[in-house]
């Protein structure tokens, strides 16, 4: 049983009232002298159990009077099922239209029936119950059940993954705030990927469809390696994702070049080696045969091909000549006045601050020469560590100097220590707050440190980012110097540091100014390739206490299975009725008296 | 100003604070006896009986020469025996007889009842009837035996005047002195809240019946034991026997009501049928009134 106004039960306190005004009555009666006591007990006698019967009555009657009254006004309901009618509720109707229903078995998507049980779900509500519809998309659209029913209507496959736990806790919280009894109901193919651990108070009804799962096979993943690859090109690495049994034919496209051809079996990475390309970005897709999920058989990436940075370095700087030397060793630097390392040179230039303080002011001035808007501000000796991001990680950062902007307009902070900017970029100059130098910071010991320094040389100081890896419907910050995205025909003028969400798969061109400075590939989550179903037995252990049924059964178990009789009609009636009963016996006792 | 009321109409508490027993009898009588006068009902101790064929023998002063002239036919008119009768009332004096429901408007059943006992000798005696008293709680508490002078009324008077309410109640030990003190035939006036042994009060009635005594029982009730008031949980206790019942009186006032009027109509069923007369006289009845019920019945004395 679940009430609409919970605290109107402490009124049932005042069932006692009766009760205690009995006993109070009951509290050392007068004697009184009374000859005729004999009629009297002849009376009791004769009359006492049924008076006893009768007063005890009217304690009952009087009290369930109360009770009844309390009870109603606490709007109290229950679950009735087979009714036609129900309780005022809120029903949360979680419709999973996620990338893996759209895979086609028997010749009809595996969302079409999910979708036509979540519609007859929502028939069955009524201008007093409350809705909400919650998809793949993660918006909760609220509105009465034609324009919910509306939108059930035209939901197409969404090329986003849905988390099913997040969605029932989205869908708790939702329910938390209302009054009415609540339930979730959630119509998905119960995709074992998407289900995770959740908590509800509000019952929850899972619809799943029956029949076999299909096998599908998709891309899983197309690394791209170092970049920017050289003249001589580099390797994609792809992977194949789903249940495929045997290997996979998979084609390779690369700009307009020819495809290429090659089999990867499942869980084994293939490699293809791409040549002979010019500098640039260069768009990548690799795709296998169409299947019943066609969604995940084509991902995108993309490769940037440029010559090494000619770089100038000062062989003081222990660990980062070394790292340099070992760079150049491989071919990824070249020797040359392209990148200064260490201090201001003419052109890009990675600047550390000096290790004589004394020398601080006059860089800095030389920093607004030549129209830098950061300086390097006061010291900071305290044991902290990088904010972990896609150019460095966590890394132990001893002693740095804070870097501080001159000017309102500056940004493209590229990482950060205990919240500070601790590497920045502005006017071809990238500055480091920390002396790469162990007793400034681990990274020069860290594994991470040489590609770190590949990354600072060949992209960072060139001013480009990484590629930077999405989904639809995903969010993916914005460099800081991003003015605008474009992806084919369409544009989208954004503002650095700013969340961007690509709405479709694709490649999206990151735009600073003129230049490129990245791309993002927006594909498919690779858990939805693997469309195994989860257990019910799974499910009633993560999702206690979930009731799971076949979408055939959601038109009669909805406003059913949590759906509620409202007790208050017949609890009002009961309480006309007592009345009554109560009216009668008190009048007949006075007839007697 | 008693020259000019009805005593026997007033209420007794309002005749009671007129004057002393005496008097306020004596007022009372006298109101009811000019009442009487005024009644259909009058007539003497020598009542007419019937008439019966002249038969050789008969005193000629007896022949009714009405009919005589009428029908041609002698008749002669036969009487009750013309004798004295002999009265003895028997007056509960028990601890239950004194109490009222109302002591500012009401006289305790047994003020009440010492009135209406006096007032029943005064009449008698004023028809040169011999009365006696018997008071009684649970022993014989007074004995005055019957006597036909008026001055015998201020003897009574002086026995009622002094009588003070007792303990318990046992009406057999009473009314075996009755059949002791009226050695030939009379009349017992019983005046009782009869809050006693029915059975053996009844047995003792049915005994002085078979004596040939006229029984007249006179039941005084106080009205607050005929209904029962009040909201509140009351501890009822018995004045005589300390029996205690607690109720409230709003939930039994009816029951009660009609458990007494029940135990009035034993009584008055039970008295019949032994050929006695019973009468129920709330306290609250002024005493003409009461005499009148008493007295104008077929087994009283007028």
């Amino acid at each position: 049983m679940s009430f609409l106004h919970p605290w109107m039960l402490l009124g049932l306190g005042a069932a006692a009232i009766p009760i205690i005004l009995h006993l109070i009555a009951r509290r050392r009666p007068p004697t009184v002298i009374f000859p005729a006591v004999r009629y009297l007990v002849d009376t009791a006698r004769e009359h006492q159990r049924r008076l006893r019967i009768r007063n005890l009555l009217l304690l009952l009657v009087r009290t369930a009077l109360i009770v009844a009254l309390m009870l109603a006004a606490s709007g109290p309901s229950v679950p009735i099922s087979g009714v036609p009618g129900h309780a005022p509720s809120a029903l949360v109707v979680i419709v999973d239209n996620s990338v893996s229903s759209g895979a086609v078995a028997g010749g009809t998507a595996v969302g079409e029936p999910l979708r036509r049980a979540a519609a007859e779900v929502l028939s069955r509500a009524t201008a007093e119950d409350a809705l909400w519809l919650l998809t793949a998309d993660g918006l909760a659209r609220s509105g009465d059940r034609k324009t919910l029913t509306r939108v059930v209507d035209s939901l197409a496959t969404s090329s986003m993954r849905l988390d099913l736990g997040a969605a029932i806790r989205q869908a708790d919280a939702i329910l938390a705030g209302e009054e009415r009894p609540g339930e979730i109901f959630l119509i998905t193919d119960l995709q074992r990927t998407a289900v995770s651990p959740a908590a509800t108070q509000a019952p929850l009804v899972v619809v799943r469809p029956e029949g076999d799962v299909v096998s599908n096979v998709g891309v899983g993943s197309v690394a791209t390696g170092t970049q920017p690859w050289q003249f001589d090109g580099g390797r994609l690495i792809v992977t194949i994702a789903g249940d495929a049994d045997g290997p996979v034919a998979l084609s390779v496209a690369v700009g307009g070049r020819p495809e290429r051809q090659a089999l990867a079996g499942p869980g084994a990475p293939v490699a293809v080696t791409v040549t002979g390309l010019t500098p640039g970005w260069w768009p990548v897709v690799v795709s296998v045969d169409p299947d019943e999920l066609r969604a995940d058989d084509r991902r995108v990436t993309a490769v940037r091909v440029a010559p090494v940075a000619r770089v100038t370095w000062n062989p003081a700087d222990l660990h980062l000549a070394t790292a340099v030397q070992v760079l150049e060793a491989d071919g990824r630097v070249r020797r040359g006045n392209e990148v200064t390392l260490g201090g201001l040179g003419r052109g890009l230039s990675v600047v550390f601050p000096p290790a004589d303080p004394a020398e601080v002011g006059a860089l800095n001035r030389a920093l607004g020469r030549r129209g830098v808007a950061w300086r390097f501000g006061d010291p900071v000796n305290a044991a902290e560590r990088s904010d972990s991001g896609a150019l460095v990680g966590a890394v132990a950062v001893a002693r740095r100097y804070r870097l501080e902007r001159s000017t309102a307009g500056g940004t493209g902070v590229l990482a950060t220590v205990g919240g500070d900017p601790w590497m920045v970029r502005d006017a071809g100059v990238v500055l480091l707050g920390s002396r790469l130098d162990p007793e400034w910071t681990e990274l020069p010991l860290a594994a991470e440190f040489v590609p770190f320094v590949d990354a600072l040389i060949n992209r960072v100081a060139r001013g480009e980012v990484a590629l930077r890896q999405g989904t639809p419907g995903g969010t993916v910050l914005l460099p800081d110097r991003t003015t605008e995205v474009h992806s084919g025909e369409r544009r989208w003028t954004v503002e650095g540091g700013a969340p961007f969400s690509p709405p479709a798969t694709g490649l999206y061109y990151l735009v600073a100014g003129i230049d490129t400075m990245g791309v993002l590939a927006a594909n498919v989550d690779v858990r939805e390739s693997y469309l195994e179903r989860a257990g019910d037995r799974a499910i009633r252990q993560l999702w206690h206490p979930a009731r799971i049924i076949e979408p055939e059964r959601a038109r009669d178990v909805v406003f059913a299975a949590g759906a509620r009789g409202d007790l208050r009609g017949p609890l009002l009636w009961l309480a006309l009725a007592l009345a009554l009963v109560e009216v009668g016996l008190a009048s007949l006792r006075k007839r007697e008296s | 100003m008693l020259d000019h009321m009805r005593l026997d109409l007033l209420d007794p508490v309002e005749v009671s604070r007129l004057g002393g027993l005496e008097l306020s009898t004596e007022g009372v009588v006298e109101g009811f006896l000019t009442g009487l006068h005024r009644s259909p009902k009058r007539g003497f101790s020598v009542e007419f009986a019937e008439y019966r064929m002249y038969q050789p023998g008969d005193e000629l002063r007896y022949i009714d020469w009405k009919v005589l002239g009428r029908n041609d036919r002698l008749y002669v008119k036969q009487f009750e025996e013309e004798t004295n009768l002999r009265a003895m009332i028997v007056l509960d004096a028990s601890r239950s007889m004194a109490w009222t429901g109302s002591p500012d408007t009401l006289l305790t059943k047994l003020e009440y009842a010492k009135r209406l006992a006096a007032a029943i000798a005064l009449v008698l005696l004023r028809q040169h009837d011999a009365t006696g008293l018997i008071t009684f709680d649970d022993e014989v508490r007074s004995v005055t035996p019957a006597k036909a002078r008026m001055t015998h009324w201020r003897r009574l008077l002086k026995e009622l005047n002094g009588l003070e309410p007792g303990h318990g109640t046992a009406a057999g030990p009473a009314l075996a002195r009755v059949v002791d003190l009226l050695r030939r035939r009379g009349l017992v006036v019983f005046i009782s809240d009869l809050l006693l042994d029915r059975d053996a009060a009844l047995k003792a009635f049915k005994f002085l019946r078979h004596r040939g005594h006229q029984v007249l029982v006179l039941h005084v009730m106080d009205p607050g034991e005929v209904t029962l008031e009040g909201l509140q949980e009351v501890r009822f206790e018995d004045p005589e026997t300390r029996e205690a019942v607690i109720l409230r009186p709003r939930d039994w006032a009816g029951v009660y009501q009609k458990t007494v009027s029940r135990a009035v109509q034993a009584w008055r069923v039970a008295c019949r049928s032994n050929g006695i007369s019973y009468h129920c006289i709330t306290s609250d009845t002024p005493f003409g009134l009461a005499l009148r019920e008493a007295l104008a019945s077929p087994s009283g004395v007028t």
